[in-house]
């Protein structure tokens, strides 16, 4: 369990994260989701007590995470950027993080072989790839076996191999009764992966939902219908109990269910021009969402 | 609701041995034999310090025989030192700065968010590895200095007045200077910078500061660290004006505690 409370962090003028309150509930994925520089990388940095917050508080399962007994027990953490000296093998990093908490040098190997880089464990890390080094930093994370486990980016690099390993590591995790805690700028990553989201823009929460509430709510579709006898088929539509609205030229009705549409017009003997299932995506659902709360917008024409 | 639900199923937190001070030291201890700086920089520090003080002495000891000399052969058994302290402040500053360049730091302080036990540890293995090696490397610099000595029958008998100080000197003032660096890499974050402030202060501010005017000048350029810190190391300082050899070692001390504090207050209130 992470909670939030009021948490704020100001650098300067700039306000980072902007007196958020939120909870991240074990036995889930919760996908923290946000444009970049919305907030997601400062937040899960005061999660593990890197930085310190301006104001406010955020404990982990009710304490600061800096009074822990046994961090790596607690927490596991992969950071955005590199966290790892290239001139240290793969297994003197994990050796070392393994000593400072009392963790077995047997989890080490052990990691090790769950993240594919057992082969390569000699190797020093400045020959790791992307991807390499993004596993390295989740065997980090899970090294100590811990009840809350906070991924930044954890995606960023990997082949669409590691992108679904990830997924479903984060997927057993949660299943496991831990706390998972993903940050991603990708809507459609979360859409596969999160149970719970909590969106970040400016470092406001926008949303704290669950992802099928987010999905009903946001990613709303219907079917757009054209026809000659556009008021009639309206009537006979809203006949069948189907929620009708007209617009100019169509009529676009709820749901997305075109069989049932269909079927009643050739029914009634109306002639239809056209019937096309509509969906909105969840990611044009995030960027309306967050429109406002985007820093760098890509403008065309004008000079940065 | 349904998430509060699952939410109830919560994982039990096992209960750990808590971190003690020796788990973090043996961490920073695996930290710091595992990469390729520590064995290049011990390795410069013995090539340094033996070999010059053995050719100094080898090229020197004849002029020192004659009745010229107008320096104690005293000065010569530990002068590759005054060089091969470089090393000492290369790996100060690499215990701490290194982890700045590369991110490294995000991951120590995850692991052992006490800052604190962070630096102690850090600052327990830099000292303890630099007073063996700075020491161990001294005697084998006398060893191999004295011998060209001996031959020209000016040798410098371990049992000479201030020897076997300046040989444990060695690794004292090593150990010192290393932390001191560490401490000022812990203020600037940066390997060049950290480099640059210590080795300007003892190499080129140290020679440069009695070109002051007057006793102000002569204070300044006695209470610098490498000059207030180097006569603990020597058996006979080159320098007249140093100070004594333990005063100037306390001065150092005094000097690399203040800055100590501050790299520790650094680090334990920044953001990392």
């Amino acid at each position: 369990m992470i909670t939030a409370r009021a948490l704020t962090k100001t650098y300067g003028e700039t306000t980072a994260v902007d007196g958020i309150d939120f909870t991240v509930r074990p036995g889930l994925v919760t996908g923290f989701l946000g444009p970049n520089g919305a907030g997601k990388s400062t937040t899960m940095r005061m999660v593990i007590g890197l930085d310190r917050p301006t104001a406010g508080e955020v404990r982990v399962n009710d304490h600061r995470y800096a009074d822990t007994p046994a961090p790596l027990r607690e927490v596991g953490a992969l950071l955005e950027a590199r966290s790892v000296h290239p001139g240290r093998s793969a297994l003197d990093h994990l050796r070392w993080l393994a000593a400072t908490n009392g963790i077995p040098r047997s989890r080490v190997d052990a990691v090790l072989e769950q993240v594919g880089l057992g082969a390569v464990a000699a190797r020093r890390v400045g020959k790791f790839s992307l991807g390499m080094g993004q596993r390295l930093g989740i065997a980090a994370a899970l090294l100590g076996d811990p009840p809350v486990i906070v991924l930044d980016e954890p995606v960023n690099g990997l082949d669409p191999e590691g992108i679904r390993w990830v997924r479903t590591l984060a997927r057993e995790l949660a299943a496991e009764g831990r706390t998972v805690m993903v940050s991603s700028h990708l809507m459609s990553e979360m859409a596969l992966t999160a149970d719970h989201l909590l969106v970040i823009g400016r470092g406001r929460i926008l949303a704290d939902c669950s992802m099928s509430d987010f999905i009903s709510e946001h990613a709303a579709s219907y079917v757009r219908v054209r026809s000659p006898q556009q008021v009639v088929l309206a009537e006979t539509l809203q006949a069948r109990g189907l929620a009708v609205t007209a617009y100019d030229g169509e009529l676009r009705v709820d749901g997305r269910d075109a069989v049932t549409i269909g079927d009643t017009a050739a029914a009634a003997g109306l002639t239809l021009h056209e019937l096309t299932v509509v969906s909105s995506s969840l990611e044009e659902a995030f960027m309306t969402l967050t429109a406002d709360s985007v820093d760098y917008h890509a403008t065309t024409g004008a000079a940065a | 609701m349904s998430a509060t639900a699952i939410g109830t199923t919560e994982r039990a937190t096992a209960s750990y041995p808590p971190q003690t001070f020796g788990r973090v030291l043996h961490g920073e201890w695996i930290k710091f034999w595992s990469v390729r700086s520590t064995r290049w920089s011990l390795v410069a520090l013995v090539v340094l310090g033996v070999g010059l003080t053995a050719m100094i002495c080898a090229s020197s000891a004849d002029w020192l025989a004659s009745g010229d000399a107008d320096e104690s052969p005293g000065s010569f058994v530990t002068w590759g030192m005054m060089l091969a302290q470089v090393t000492g402040v290369v790996l100060g500053a690499m215990v701490v700065t290194s982890e700045y360049g590369t991110g490294m730091i995000r991951s120590t302080l995850a692991a052992v968010p006490r800052r604190g036990r962070v630096l102690a540890a850090k600052a327990v293995v830099l000292t303890g590895v630099l007073l063996v090696a700075g020491t161990v490397t001294a005697f084998a610099g006398y060893l191999a200095g004295n011998f060209f000595l001996d031959r020209a029958g000016v040798g410098v008998p371990l049992d000479g007045d201030g020897v076997v100080r300046a040989l444990f000197g060695n690794g004292l003032y090593l150990a010192t200077l290393g932390l001191l660096t560490a401490a000022v890499g812990l203020l600037v974050r940066h390997t060049a910078a950290a480099l640059s402030i210590v080795l300007g202060t003892v190499f080129v501010v140290g020679t440069m500061a009695n070109l002051l005017p007057g006793t102000w000048g002569e204070w300044v350029s006695k209470l610098l660290p490498g000059n207030a810190g180097m006569t603990i190391a020597t058996p006979v300082s080159f320098n007249p004006e140093a100070l004594g050899p333990w005063t100037g070692f306390g001065v150092l001390v005094l000097e690399t505690v203040v800055v100590l504090a501050a790299g520790w207050w650094a680090l334990v209130r920044r953001d990392a």
